[in-house]
């Protein structure tokens, strides 16, 4: 019995150690703040995931054409504005510093 | 040893309770410290209810009757593996084994994803906190599996019907899949209260939510089966609330992971996408509730206690919270893109989404019907299977037309020319079929021919769609059919695992048609030496035989097969003269060239060694276990990790956050 | 578009409740005096338990399971009897109430498991 109660004491204190670690290890730190992505960010953000959309979407079309489910005219007529859409969401990241290495990794060629 | 145990849950809800007060405060402080102290409470709370089920256990194996739940649950002649299964066969241990697998999941979440979702997982860790509050509360106070007694001579044994390899495996993979909806409910009230509703806290928790669902299904088919064989009544789900609890979950989880590709592809229906894991959450708590509560007649049933107040009030409190929490985010989640086309993927997606809601939601009617009707007219009324069939094929049958016709359509819009042309193979197979069953005799049953058109229009889309895309990969040249095919489904893994759920879905449906809606059912009476027949297979009884096994008296009585089947049968009962009880041990034979079963109940003895036998012929019932098969080897398939995805996504959340001092 | 799909899937269900009728009523033994029409009864097997199911017909009593009350009907059942079934067992049975006796629906008797997570069905029912 006593040893059910020796180990609980030790499960106890590793657990409230553990708990305060993060207090132990930076007793003074120099900023304790969580930074909250700034608006700049955000946009940042919603913008690559357009992109990816948009370049997704485009990928899916030539796809689907390739496997023969949309028809060339079909394909003609939607390949147009999808084309136009990714081209104006790679634009609009093109500004921000470090889009520009991203952009070429883009999976373009992997139709499939 | 008890004590131990005691201290640890004490302990686990002490952590969950700072993980939900404290991760919550440092949440909305931004205290980065703090945070990080919240998420080491929650993987220290899995650490610690781990060494309570760890005491729990070692009282199971050591035969500790001084517990009062292994005195109550187990006794000395109790085979070990059931022995084990032991902790989660009674109400507490069930509960321990709860709260192991959501500190568990709850753990592994944060640690994989605090940095690629690190505001969305800052406000997970207080959501699955407090769910996990509420099951220490119930553990601590409620309900303790450590409760101790003058340990008797031998505990009270196992009821006999719990003790088959499928007590060993059913529970633990419906827990693992209601629990592990937890998971993407956190982070969606994540993604709410950290205002990130971007698609983060979806692609974070898709293979989450896939694998609770894959196994939630597989706990549901393996439950299924064990009512088949075990049981032992001739069918595979009676709609008892308790089997209903585990299907509605899965069917709100069902549509979710459909709905979600819409919002990646075109970032629309997001507050449906909260809603549906908000309900599916719910859901799984609901069917916990149910399980547990007593609160209406089924024939799974705990301990009639309070518990269920507990849970009742909890559904309520995560209703009230999740709903204010996504009223405060509405304008965040509002689509500015519209439906362009009724006729195109998004939509049979939302059709998808609508039938399976309102499956789930008349499922839940008829659920609560008992509970509603006793509120409101003072007696309780029920409703049956009728009921229940009458809705399954309402919106089953056309979900599965569906199945076909979503991956034929193109997103956007489709033009009808198109489909037509599309859909022309799949169908001309599906009318081809249809006129071979007319002819063969399927007509009898309506509802049967249309389930077996639409199942072979579906295969042959599915089929189609894999055929098309080798085809195509194999145009591009260097590779043998072989190798375009696995690169095929190797780069395109979410879309063919899919492929390939859906068609083990299909299978489902025509088991499922074929055993319900083509069987035939004979009872008869037999002497020494008489036959029956059913169906073209003859039955000649034998005679009754007695045995003794380890803890059982088992007669059977032997019949001999003729004319569609060959060899010997036995079906019975044994007799379990510890817990007083028998329990039917039916005989089947798998008839494979036809996937039907021949099912042999043996209902009573007579005078003089006469018999009276239940006689079962369900066709194609066979196929709804293959199906099991095909459907995780789909999920396996759709959940394996995609390495060129996950770069692409790690890539694009690195751009939207600073690099870190 | 969206609510255009909702009426009809509503509709589906309306009609069906209109049919379909609305449930079975589920009484325990005290309660059902009166009732005429088929019924879902509930209670605990009051014996002795007379007779053969696959002849003439199995009796035996039904009483409230929890309330007190002491008033006992007398059920006649023909068909399967699931393997729990025995005097002081929780049963459900279908039936209709004709001149003093709840005559059971052939296969709709099942009984419950006392008190722990059983899942202890054993009724009639045949079809899925």
């Amino acid at each position: 019995m006593t040893l059910a109660l020796v180990l609980a004491a030790v499960l106890a204190v590793a657990v409230v150690v553990f708990v305060a670690r993060p207090f132990l290890r930076e007793p003074a730190p120099a900023s304790d703040r969580l930074d909250e992505p700034g608006v700049l960010e955000r946009r940042q953000l919603a913008l690559a995931e357009e992109r990816d959309r948009a370049l997704a979407a485009l990928k899916e079309l030539e796809f689907d054409h390739r496997t023969g489910k949309i028809s060339d005219e079909d394909y003609r007529a939607l390949v147009g504005p999808l084309r136009r859409q990714a081209a104006e969401a790679l634009r609009a990241l093109e500004p921000r510093a470090g889009s520009a290495r991203a952009a070429t990794r883009d999976p373009e060629h992997e139709h499939l | 040893m008890a004590e131990l145990g005691r201290a640890a849950l004490v302990l686990s809800l002490g952590l969950v309770v700072y993980a939900l007060v404290g991760g919550a405060l440092a949440a909305h402080l931004r205290r980065r410290r703090f945070v990080l102290s919240a998420q080491n409470a929650l993987v220290a709370s899995f650490a610690t209810t781990l060494v309570a089920s760890a005491v729990l256990l070692s009282a199971l194996v050591r035969h500790d009757f001084s517990f009062d739940y292994v005195a109550g649950h187990t006794s000395r002649t109790l085979p070990l593996a059931y022995t084990i299964s032991a902790f989660w066969g009674g109400q507490e241990g069930s509960l321990l084994l709860w709260l192991l697998v959501l500190t568990g999941y709850g753990a592994a979440a944060v640690l994989l994803h605090r940095r690629a979702a690190r505001d969305v997982v800052t406000w997970a860790v207080p959501v699955i906190g407090g769910v996990a509050t509420f099951f220490g509360i119930l553990l601590v106070f409620v309900a303790s599996p450590f409760n101790t007694q003058l340990a008797p001579a031998d505990g009270a044994g196992m009821v006999p019907s719990l003790q088959n390899p499928y007590m060993l495996a059913h529970p633990p993979m419906l827990y693992l899949g209601y629990v592990g909806l937890t998971v993407p409910f956190a982070f969606a009230m994540g993604a709410l209260l950290s205002g990130r509703t971007d698609e983060r806290w979806i692609v974070v928790t898709r293979r989450w939510t896939l694998a609770a669902w894959a196994f939630l299904g597989v706990g549901q088919l393996l439950g299924s089966h064990w009512a088949y064989t075990e049981v032992g009544w001739g069918g595979y789900y009676a709609w008892d609330p308790v089997e209903n609890a585990a299907l509605m979950p899965w069917l709100a989880a069902t549509a979710f992971l459909h709905s979600v590709m819409v919002q990646e592809k075109k970032n629309m229906l997001k507050v449906w996408n909260m809603l549906l894991v908000i309900l599916a959450f719910c859901l799984s708590i609901f069917g916990t509730f149910l399980t547990r509560s007593g609160v209406i007649n089924s024939i799974h049933s705990f301990t009639q206690s309070s518990i269920g107040g507990w849970f009742l009030g909890f559904i309520v409190v995560i209703v009230v919270v999740s709903g204010l929490a996504l009223r405060a985010r509405l304008p965040q989640l509002r689509a500015r893109t519209k439906l362009e086309s009724p006729i195109s993927r998004e939509a049979s997606f939302l059709y998808n989404n609508l039938l399976l809601v309102a499956l789930c939601l008349t499922i839940l009617w008829g659920v609560a019907f008992p509970i509603l009707t006793q509120a409101v007219r003072g007696e309780t009324f029920t409703v049956g299977k009728p009921y229940y069939d009458f809705f399954l094929k309402a919106f089953g049958l056309p979900l599965l037309l569906l199945m076909g016709i979503g991956p034929l359509v193109a997103w956007r819009r489709s033009s009808l020319r198109a489909l037509g042309r599309t859909f022309a193979w799949p169908a001309l197979l599906a009318l081809a079929v249809a006129a071979v069953l007319l002819a063969l005799g399927a007509g009898s049953s309506g509802p049967g021919m249309i389930a077996y058109t639409f199942s072979a229009f579906v295969l042959g889309s599915i089929a189609l769609e894999f055929v098309r895309g080798t085809r195509a990969r194999h145009a591009l040249g260097g590779e043998t059919w072989g190798s375009a095919f696995s690169s095929l489904v190797a780069r395109n893994r979410r879309r063919y695992g899919g492929y390939v759920v859906h068609a083990a879905v299909v299978l489902l449906a025509i088991g499922i048609a074929g055993s319900s809606l083509y069987g035939r059912t004979v009872e008869r009476k037999l002497s020494v030496g008489q036959s029956m027949s059913v169906r073209g297979y003859s039955l000649r009884y034998l005679g009754l035989q007695q045995s003794k096994s380890a803890n059982a008296t088992e007669t059977r009585a032997l019949l001999a097969l003729g004319g569609r089947a060959h060899g010997t049968l036995t079906t019975g009962t044994n007799f379990y003269p510890v817990e007083q009880s028998s329990s039917r041990e039916v005989g089947i034979h798998t008839n494979w060239l036809r996937a039907e079963d021949l099912y042999v109940i043996l209902d009573q003895s007579g005078p003089k060694g006469s018999v009276f036998l239940k006689v079962l012929v369900k066709p194609l019932v066979n196929l709804i276990w293959v199906g099991g098969f095909v459907f995780v080897l789909g999920s396996v398939v759709a959940l394996w990790p995609d390495a060129r995805e996950e770069r692409r996504l790690a890539l694009r959340y690195a751009e939207g956050v600073p690099a870190r001092a | 578009m969206v609510a255009l799909s909702i009426a009809a899937v509503l509709a589906v269900f309306l009609l069906y409740t209109a049919l379909a009728g609305a449930g079975t009523p589920s009484l325990s033994p005290s309660k059902l005096a009166g009732h005429s029409g088929r019924v879902s009864l509930s209670g605990n097997v009051i014996g002795p338990v007379r007779g053969d199911a696959h002849g003439a017909g199995l009796r035996f009593g039904l009483r409230d399971i929890e309330g007190g009350s002491k008033t006992t009907v007398p059920v006649l059942y023909r068909g399967t009897v699931p393997d729990l079934f025995r005097a002081n067992r929780h049963v459900v049975v279908d039936g209709t109430l004709r001149s003093g006796v709840f005559v059971a629906v052939p296969g709709t008797l099942v009984t419950k498991c006392p008190s722990k997570y059983a899942p202890a069905k054993t009724s009639g029912n045949s079809d899925t």
